[in-house]
């Protein structure tokens, strides 16, 4: 039963990348303007075009060219990036350590400030406290990352220059790593300095993302707990002699957290996607930055990987959330 | 201490809701060590409202604003939320009325039930596991380990209603609220249940306030009965007397309008509208005079 | 649920009051400001006045009579360009939102109340949608169909409309299991009628929410659009251009920043308040 529901899951999934794949690759076929023209110098002639133009497939029919496409990617041949003239492949999984670090540090930022902030509105519900947590998440929510981060920028660039609002590591920083995971390899070879300078270049970006996900996390987990505050197992943990806020943390929050999860799942998604502007914004050298250069580029090739990756992303982490939902509901584990 | 002391004194206690109605007029009770008193009256009456006083976890939008909870002597009104905490957690237990609701969905029956034992009362781990197991034996669940590793849904009702009586005699209380603990269960399960708290009872000589709407229950559990209605006590007498010579004419219909196990072909008729009406009349009354006579 | 409705009850129709009142004043200022822009703008908003670059606000050492909010690199004058950058903001707010809550309303409405084909489609392409990260996405569409007012509205309406479909879908789905369904259609109603007439009313309170949303939400697409200057052309005083600039010359003007910010601000908080503000005083169910 489990094994037919993940054969249906992941079958439906290989449907939306196809679904992903089709709509991206029509999009930038579709876009006026000749890349090919575009990367020649003003002299070139008439045969230099063509020459590149069937080097790049672009001479065949649309079908022939999608088919080819998805063949190449099918085994891990993305194509060769026009501007950059680099395979598609090995430039998108150098950008993506950097967008990576810099979703899972916003997202904890995000799970732990929104923890906190439910745990404090459900210990002191129905008093002004959670009036005012109420209030504040409500207003921190509306507003987009994009927002956050040029208030940031704003505020650290200007007002109060203590942290950087560009780049990903100072430049002046020499090290040599195997990966572009400059957190987790820096921790792990013990360069601290470089973990610290790229952790000062991520603070912000982070928090920009973090804010409207720790809000709606805040409001939802608190909204769990309260319902889980009135079950008889909690009155029953008070009988018992546990505080307020042991009865949350023990008996309440493991409950709530469950249908929280889902929605995190789905945000999380949110938030790598606002990565995109984000990183443009603190000029953080991730995917989404190289993203908006190929299209302002009209890289095809590399605006396609891109696409493909983020939407392999989404997919995958949304694929973790239900198996993780199901493996953490001892109901669902059993049944 | 030469007084002979009670488990539990409820003295005058009056309960009001912020608009100042009172749901609980002026009640008094007691349990003496080793005794079992019943708390019955319809439902809405208040008794699970003086169970829930007497352990402290009154909805917060509920005042106590007048008499007096004493638990072995010990006026709980006067000592800090914290302070009475400990003291009910080191006194009193609760058998709760739902035992599908009662135990944690996401935690394993054992430490829902050694938890308290370790963390409160600060007994070792295995100390805590070896009561738990000595405990599930005594209410007859046949393989305790087992069911310490089980989750609350892979029992059925009457299994956790053992566990949460386990649950509840396992830090040795000297008094249990058993707060309607077999009406969600179906019938041949509830007669179990109510043999099992009786015996644990009569074998720990825990005092035991039991509330119910089942007069039936009451003369089989207990030795000493509390009749409210409308949050007063109409009656307070012990049980053999009730039966032979009901005192109130409300606790007399209520009898009447028990079915009988023995005889169920014996007609049966409910409490007459006519009597409830008179009984609302004179507690309205009351009212007025208690509003009259505040500040 | 009980509980989150509650709140706001509890605090009265007052707060409500405040609530809708607060950011339905600032819109219509905002309004006012677009619609009134070449009146009350004391500067015509595309002059470039080399002499008068990067003029501070009037509160600092520096400024100039009549430039109140400072000047722009190439000294502009911001209180007019944010003048009329609103007549953008707001013009974009309006189209395209509605575009997209027509679209994405219709479909969520076919898709949970006809079920079947209609909803296995619709849901499948919400998904496959849902699968592209957004802002890359509208980046992306823009580059399209070409820089300008109209590709910025189609953008828009292109992405966000499964935010609608989703929502929409799942409120009629549940109003459609309800009783007040079936006795309209044992009374006669055919499925389009009682669509129309009786599951549209029920959803609407939410429908209004999301759309006051949405008006937000495409004031900062566009914003976004002209920060990777994709929005309408380069020139043309729209807040995310100053925005784009400002940041650019952050460290020598920094108010070229600042204050479309703070109108960026006001605005989506404006209309996300808003939008709570009257699903809780049209919601039958809260009534
Ligand atoms: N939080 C509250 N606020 C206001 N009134 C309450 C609250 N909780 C309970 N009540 C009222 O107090 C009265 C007594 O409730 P209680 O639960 O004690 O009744 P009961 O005798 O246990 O009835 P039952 O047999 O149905 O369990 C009821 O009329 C109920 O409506
Ligand atoms: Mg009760």
């Amino acid at each position: 039963m489990l094994i037919r529901t993940i054969l249906v899951r992941l079958l439906t999934t290989a449907v939306t990348l196809f679904g992903v794949a089709v709509v991206v690759f029509t999009l930038v076929r579709v876009a006026p303007g000749n890349p090919i023209a575009m990367m020649l110098p003003p002299g070139a002639t008439d045969e230099d075009i063509a020459n590149l133009t069937a080097l790049y497939g672009f001479d065949k029919s649309l079908p022939h060219q999608f088919v080819i496409w998805l063949g190449g990617v099918l085994q891990g041949d993305f194509g060769t990036s026009i501007t950059l003239r680099q395979p598609v492949d090995e430039l998108v999984l150098g950008r993506l350590p950097a967008t990576l670090e810099l979703s899972i540090m916003a997202l904890v930022i995000a799970l732990f400030a929104g923890g906190l902030m439910a745990v404090l509105g459900a210990r002191h519900r129905g008093g002004s406290t959670e009036v005012g947590l109420d209030l504040t998440s409500g207003a921190v929510l509306s507003i987009p990352d994009f927002l956050w981060g040029l208030l940031f920028v704003l505020i650290f660039g200007v007002f109060w220059p203590v942290l950087s609002i560009s780049g990903r590591i100072d430049p002046r920083m020499e090290f040599d790593f195997t990966t572009n995971f400059y957190v987790i390899e820096g921790i792990l070879r013990g360069r601290f300095d470089v973990v610290g300078s790229t952790l000062s270049h991520m603070l912000m970006p982070a928090m920009s993302l973090a804010l409207p996900l720790a809000a709606m996390i805040a409001q939802l987990l608190k909204q769990n707990l309260k319902e889980a505050l009135v079950q008889d197992y909690t009155t029953l943990a008070r009988v018992r002699g546990f505080s307020e806020t042991a009865v949350i943390l023990r008996e309440a929050l493991r409950n709530a957290a469950l249908p929280t999860l889902t929605l995190v799942g789905v945000q999380f998604t949110f938030l790598i996607g606002g990565t995109v502007i984000v990183e443009r914004l603190f000029a953080y050298e991730g995917l989404g930055n190289m993203a908006i250069d190929a299209v302002i580029n009209r890289d095809l090739p590399l605006i396609q990987g891109i696409v493909l990756l983020f939407a392999a992303l989404f997919i995958a982490i949304n694929l973790i959330v239900d198996l993780s939902y199901t493996l953490l509901n001892p109901r669902l584990r059993h049944g | 201490m030469t007084k002979h002391r009670h488990t539990l004194d409820v003295v005058d206690l009056t309960i009001e809701i912020p608009n100042g109605m009172r749901l609980l007029r002026d009640v008094s009770l007691n349990l003496e060590p080793g005794e079992v008193r019943a708390l019955v009256g319809e439902s809405g009456a208040g008794k699970s409202m003086i169970g829930k006083a007497v352990l402290g976890i009154l909805p917060s939008a509920l005042k106590i604003t007048s008499g007096e909870i004493l638990m072995e002597g010990h006026n709980l009104g006067s000592l800090s939320p914290r302070a009475r905490r400990a003291a009910v957690a080191e006194t009193a237990a609760l058998i709760p009325q739902d035992p599908l609701t009662a135990l944690n969905p996401v935690r394993k029956i054992g430490p829902q039930i050694t938890d308290p034992l370790v963390r409160i009362r600060g007994w070792s781990a295995s100390e805590a596991r070896k009561r738990a197991l000595d405990l599930l034996d005594r209410v007859h669940i046949r393989a305790p380990e087992r069911v310490m590793n089980s989750y609350p849904h892979e029992l059925s009702g009457g299994m956790r209603q053992r566990v949460l009586i386990a649950a509840a005699f396992a830090p040795s209380p000297r008094l249990i609220v058993a707060d309607e603990p077999t009406t969600a269960l179906d019938v041949t399960v509830q007669k179990q249940i109510l043999r099992l708290i009786r015996e644990l009872q009569r074998e720990t000589g825990t005092s035991v306030l039991f509330v119910t709407h089942d007069m039936g229950v009451v003369a089989k559990i207990s030795q000493k009965v509390t009749v409210l209605f409308a949050g007063k006590v109409m009656e307070d007498a012990p049980t053999r007397d009730i039966f032979t010579d009901p005192g109130h004419p409300y606790t007399r219909a209520l009898i009447a309008a028990t079915p009988s196990h023995a005889d169920p072909n014996r007609s049966f008729s409910p409490v007459p509208d006519s009597l409830i009406a008179d009984l609302h009349r004179q507690i309205a009354q009351d009212d007025s005079l208690y509003r009259g006579a505040r500040p | 649920m009980a509980d989150a409705t509650a709140l706001p009850r509890a605090r009265g129709p007052r707060s409500l009051n405040l609530r809708l009142w607060l950011p339905a004043a600032w819109l219509s200022l905002l309004a006012l400001a677009a619609l009134l822009a070449p009146f009350i703008a004391p500067h015509d908003p595309l002059a470039q006045d080399l002499l008068m670059e990067r003029l501070p606000p009037f509160f600092m050492a520096g400024s100039e009579p009549g430039y109140w909010l400072g000047t722009d690199s190439l000294g502009r004058d911001v209180l007019s360009r944010m003048i009329y950058g609103a007549r953008v903001a707001l013009f974009v707010a309006l189209i395209a939102a509605t575009i997209t809550c027509l679209f994405g309303s219709t479909l969520g409405l076919l898709a949970g109340y006809y079920g079947g084909w209609w909803d296995r489609v619709i849901s499948r392409l919400v998904e496959i949608w849902m699968a592209f990260p957004p802002v890359l996405f509208a980046v992306l569409l823009v580059a399209v169909m070409g820089t300008g007012l109209f590709s910025v509205i189609a953008a828009i309406a292109l992405i966000d409309w499964t935010r609608f479909a989703r929502v929409i879908r799942a409120e009629t789905m549940v109003q459609a299991r309800m009783d007040y369904v079936d006795s309209a259609r044992i009374g006669g109603a055919n499925r389009l009628t009682t669509l129309a007439g009786e599951i549209l009313p029920n959803v609407l309170p939410s429908i209004v929410a999301l759309l006051m949303l949405e008006m937000g939400i495409a004031v900062i697409v566009e914003a976004i659009l002209s920060f990777v200057n994709l929005s309408i052309s380069t020139d043309d005083p729209t807040w995310g251009s100053m925005i784009a600039e400002g940041r650019g010359a952050i460290h020598f003007a920094w108010w070229v920043l600042l204050f479309p910010l703070i109108a960026l601000f006001l605005t989506v908080l404006s209309f996300s308040t808003l939008g709570e503000g009257l699903k809780q005083r049209f919601d039958p169910v809260l009534q």
